[in-house]
């Protein structure tokens, strides 16, 4: 049972995870293109935002973990 | 040059001291029938420190309910009667659970020798810049020119960036020798029978709590004012955002804990098992398969070294960009349109 909630869990995170990430690359690659001189402020504002949402997924990844692995907590 | 070196001094042993041991769990003693390749016992600490395939073990050092024990390793702590084995941890004799597990494992072996690293490192580009080389010349030799590149990469991309004003200057030394330890002690993990001490949330999370009490230090008024008194709001919805924001500055740092602690130890997993494969594959259709297909998993996890080793660079930027976000965060004085102006142009007019 902990496997299956496992197993759903990591696929809905990285289902969020990836839509996030590829919105932020989206909007990075857009704005990049529109104006190529202000590539490493955005480069550097993309990774800060992309950390923050793999943040959020790494959070849920320990749950799965978590689940998966038995560890009952408390 | 010198205060900085001397803040990173400071930092290093403050890292020196924040260590608490993880008590070291066997997974697999749990597991019914004896699987092809133990994935987790690769990942967790250690009693033991393997050098080129010598195995050195550690001295074990236990508080049961206030009294000291010491021994050399485990072995001998077994031996003296004193201890016994239950499910795979260290029982006292008498049937006393451990209280405090204060054992030198190989996870704090290689954060001491990131530490150790990062010393030598700082030391000698120290002693460098002293005799002139780099301060009056241009920096001579390749590691100086690495130095002076990752120093002011730190100094200029991070700190200046994100920490306003003069400020930066005070958590240059904090940083920098953060953003170092932290690069030793990942791409440790990439060295055969290394281990990368990131991958233990303990490691993680003493990092992650030395950059929460240093953001808490050095918290403006405005910072605080904005966790207990958001301005510019109705006081009703202040019962709502206070218990939030109390909430956000723990969610900060655990984040950042979690995050440096899941790369690691994903790059890691993800190592293993995929040479596990080949162990697999001789288990289920015999050696000719599992010789055959080495090629392809050996292939593989040449790459993969390739991507945690960027991963290992990476998360050790993302660690101090974030912590120099959330230190920024804190010490920036905020100039409010909103209401403090407001209310000192009222007075300018009475």
């Amino acid at each position: 049972m902990g496997f299956l909630a496992a197993g759903i869990g990591a696929g809905i995170i990285t289902l969020g995870a990836g839509i996030g990430i590829g919105l932020i690359g989206k909007g990075a690659v857009e704005s990049i293109a529109r104006q190529p001189e202000a590539s490493g402020d955005i480069r550097g504002a993309m990774i800060l935002t992309a950390a923050f949402i793999e943040g959020v997924a790494l959070f849920a990844a320990v749950v799965t973990a978590i689940l998966a692995l038995g560890i009952s907590v408390g | 040059m010198k205060q900085a070196l001397r803040g990173t001094l400071f930092s290093i042993l403050l890292l020196m001291l924040f260590h608490p041991t993880a008590i070291a769990q066997d997974q697999s003693s749990q597991a019914e029938e004896e699987p092809v390749i133990d994935v987790m016992g690769k990942i967790v600490d250690h009693d033991y420190l393997e050098l080129v395939g010598v195995k050195i073990y550690l001295p074990r050092i236990l508080f049961v309910g206030g009294e000291l024990y010491t021994y050399g390793s485990t072995k001998s702590a077994l031996e003296s009667g004193e201890f016994m084995e239950q499910d795979g941890a260290l029982v006292r004799a008498d049937g006393a659970p451990v209280s405090l597990d204060m054992s030198i494992t190989s996870h704090l072996m290689y954060v001491w020798f990131g530490i150790i690293l990062t010393l030598i490192f700082t030391f000698w580009a120290a002693r460098r810049y002293k005799q002139g080389v780099g301060a009056s010349v241009e920096p001579r030799g390749i590691t100086q020119n690495i130095f002076e590149v990752l120093f002011l990469f730190v100094k200029d991309d991070i700190a200046k960036e994100y920490i306003p004003g003069d400020k930066h200057k005070k958590y240059i030394n904090y940083l920098f020798s953060v953003f170092l330890a932290i690069t030793f002690m990942n791409l440790f993990g990439l060295l055969p029978w290394g281990v990368s001490a990131t991958a233990d949330l303990t490691v993680t999370a003493t990092l992650a709590a030395m950059t929460f009490f240093i953001t808490q230090f050095s918290g403006s008024k405005d910072h605080w004012r904005h966790v207990f008194m958001f301005p510019g709001v109705h006081p009703l919805i202040r019962v709502i955002l206070t218990p939030v924001e109390i909430l956000g500055l723990f969610t900060k740092p655990f984040a950042l804990a979690i995050r440096l602690f899941a790369n690691m130890l994903s790059g890691k997993i993800l190592i293993v098992c995929i040479l596990g494969l080949i162990f697999i594959f001789t288990d289920i259709f015999g050696p000719l398969v599992g010789v055959g297909s080495s090629v392809v998993w050996v292939s593989l996890t040449a790459a993969l070294y390739i991507l945690k080793a960027f991963i290992a660079l990476l998360q050790a930027y993302i660690f101090t960009l974030l912590s120099a976000v959330f230190i920024g965060m804190a010490a920036e004085e905020h100039e409010h349109e909103h209401d403090t102006n407001v209310a000192v142009a009222t007075d300018v007019n009475t």
